[in-house]
């Protein structure tokens, strides 16, 4: 069921060596390549039959979802539309991913509209890989969007990077934060060549004592460009903070535009953000440690990535 | 055995200008002989170019003339990496901080092994006891002790020939110091680590076998520490010798 090539875009977007154990979704190039449901989660074609309606129970707890898609047809453009209701006081990973292999000179592309509901006392671990692999010219565009609901004292972390091979991401977040809850939102993006990517957040802090904090962490190299909006608004009394740093190599370019809105007396608004070479004496200390400068500088965006 | 032979660094006058132009002299003309297994203490007063003389030891600054040699190779020319590998190792005095990089990641590039139990053996050697404290971020959030004590776990990590830190006692406690200075004492006795510090700190100054006192660029003294005290007391004193106004005028505290 699974060809060499679908197994390392899987490996490479998700983690999987195999078909997981537990709930899953494998959509392959635009249709489904296999599901799985469990006694706590269920996954269903939505009513338009444009994408896939996941329904965690409330109270699962340690259960995971994987739901990746991998693309390897020359000019599909495949766009779905997925849902996610997390169920009260459950606590839950979900790991999605797309892997696009291209072989050709015909674009191809994946947009993925995310909807999570998260419910009272929830807690959810949302895991996105974006990937592009093959020798083909085509152009590769990953377009992901993801709009969180986060009600009373749910938490959310969120984990989204795009390692390599995309030619165009435009990428859209945005999140409503009910009172107590939580949300964490790391991005790794990495562009060479002639890449782009932006990436357009909108987080609003509703309920009283709301929390998110954003982080961004981008590495441009070549004649790649990387743009990384965030709004951040306050309507209640309530903690928000956005760091974002760029590391920029070659002829890389990047915009970053951190926003900060109060609109209550009582929030509490943060940013940090910065734009730059990698620091000289980073790579002095990794020298006088014996690693050579490409060594030096690998390591360094290695870990700022990690 | 680290021997520099009419050591000259420069660098352009004005800032500004690249090439050509005036230059100003920040080393002069320095010849001297770090004999292996000692342990010398540099000092002297600020801006007379101690830190710069011991980057030029490392390769972080190039020499504008004149030689350094390890162990009769000429170094002169070697990269940083280079001169790491020969062993010389350099602990900084305002550590780079990193975003993502934990001590492990640092010490296990030093010591070239990611071994837990070798990692741990460094770090034990030197009381950091806790095990947590390997996966501590080399961020900003660090303290001044805290950095420091990574900076030297990852120089003791190198088993350098030569080992040089430029003022390791920078915005750690008193009380740390102590034992700071024991570590680098053991590691020169057992393993014969030729150990140059840069410092104003006295206990630092009084663990060297040797005293060199950097001014204007120049070795102004050599030899114990006992010679180089009512200099050293004289400098405390007053490091603005050139516009000083005399000892009548109200100004100076002398």
């Amino acid at each position: 069921m699974l060809d060499a090539l679908d197994k390392e875009l899987l490996k490479t977007v998700a983690d999987l060596e195999s078909i997981p154990k537990g709930a899953y979704n494998i959509r392959k190039n635009g249709k489904l390549l296999g599901r799985e449901v469990s006694a706590n989660i269920d996954i269903e074609s939505n009513a338009e039959g444009t994408g896939i309606v996941i329904t965690i129970k409330p109270g699962t707890k340690d259960e995971s979802v994987h739901i990746p898609v991998i693309l390897s047809q020359a000019g599909l453009h495949d766009v779905v539309y997925n849902t996610f209701i997390v169920g009260e006081d459950a606590d839950v990973t979900i790991i999605a991913g797309c892997g696009i292999h291209c072989g050709g000179s015909a674009p191809e592309g994946h947009e993925g509209i995310h909807e999570f509901r998260i419910g009272r006392n929830a807690r959810l671990k949302y895991v996105e890989k974006h990937v592009a692999l093959g020798e083909g010219k085509g152009k590769r565009t990953l377009n992901p969007t993801t709009n969180v609901y986060l009600d009373e004292n749910a938490y959310a972390e969120m984990e989204l990077s795009q390692l390599g091979g995309v030619d165009e991401a435009r990428r859209v977040n945005t999140a409503e934060l009910g009172p107590g809850s939580a949300i964490l939102i790391t991005e790794r993006v990495m562009t060479d060549g002639d890449q782009r990517a932006e990436s357009k957040n909108e987080l609003i802090l509703q309920g009283e004592d709301s929390k998110a904090n954003i982080v961004s962490r981008s590495v441009v190299k070549g004649d790649s460009k990387q743009d990384f909006f965030v709004n951040l608004e306050a309507r209640a009394k309530c903690y928000g903070h956005i760091e974002c740093d760029a590391i920029i190599m070659d002829n890389g370019i990047s915009e970053t535009v951190p926003a900060l809105k109060a609109l209550h007396p009582d929030a509490a608004l943060t940013h940090e953000a910065s734009i730059g070479k990698i620091a000289n004496d980073q790579l002095m200390k990794l020298m006088s440690l014996g690693l050579t400068y490409d060594e030096s500088v690998n390591r360094i965006i290695q870990g700022f990535l990690k | 055995m680290i021997e520099l032979k009419n050591v000259r660094f420069s660098v352009p006058a004005d800032e500004s200008n690249d090439g050509g132009g005036p230059t100003k002299t920040i080393i002069n003309d320095v010849s001297f002989t770090f004999e292996k297994g000692k342990f010398y203490g540099i000092t002297g007063p600020n801006g007379g170019g101690k830190t710069t003389l011991s980057k030029l030891i490392m390769g972080i600054n190039p020499v504008t003339s004149g030689s350094i040699t390890l162990d009769g190779q000429d170094i002169s020319d070697m990269s940083i990496t280079d001169r790491a590998r020969a062993g010389i190792a350099y602990g900084f005095q305002n550590s780079a901080r990193f975003k993502g990089t934990t001590f492990r990641d640092l010490l296990s590039i030093a010591a070239g092994t990611d071994d837990e139990a070798a990692l741990t053996r460094i770090i034990a050697g030197l009381g950091i006891c806790s095990l947590d404290f390997l996966d501590k971020p080399v961020d900003t959030k660090l303290s001044g002790g805290e950095i420091k004590k990574i900076e030297l776990a990852t120089i003791i990590a190198r088993n350098p020939k030569v080992a040089i830190y430029d003022e390791p006692d920078t915005g750690i406690d008193l009380w740390t110091i102590g034992p700071m200075v024991e570590v680098l004492k053991r590691e020169q006795k057992e393993k014969g680590t030729t150990t140059i510090v840069v410092s104003h700190n006295r206990t630092f100054l009084e663990a060297a076998d040797e005293i060199l006192m950097i001014r204007d660029g120049r070795i102004a003294y050599s030899g114990g520490l006992d010679g180089a005290l009512p200099i050293l007391e004289d400098l405390s004193a007053c490091s603005f010798g050139d516009l000083c106004e005399g000892e009548t005028d109200v100004r100076c505290f002398r």
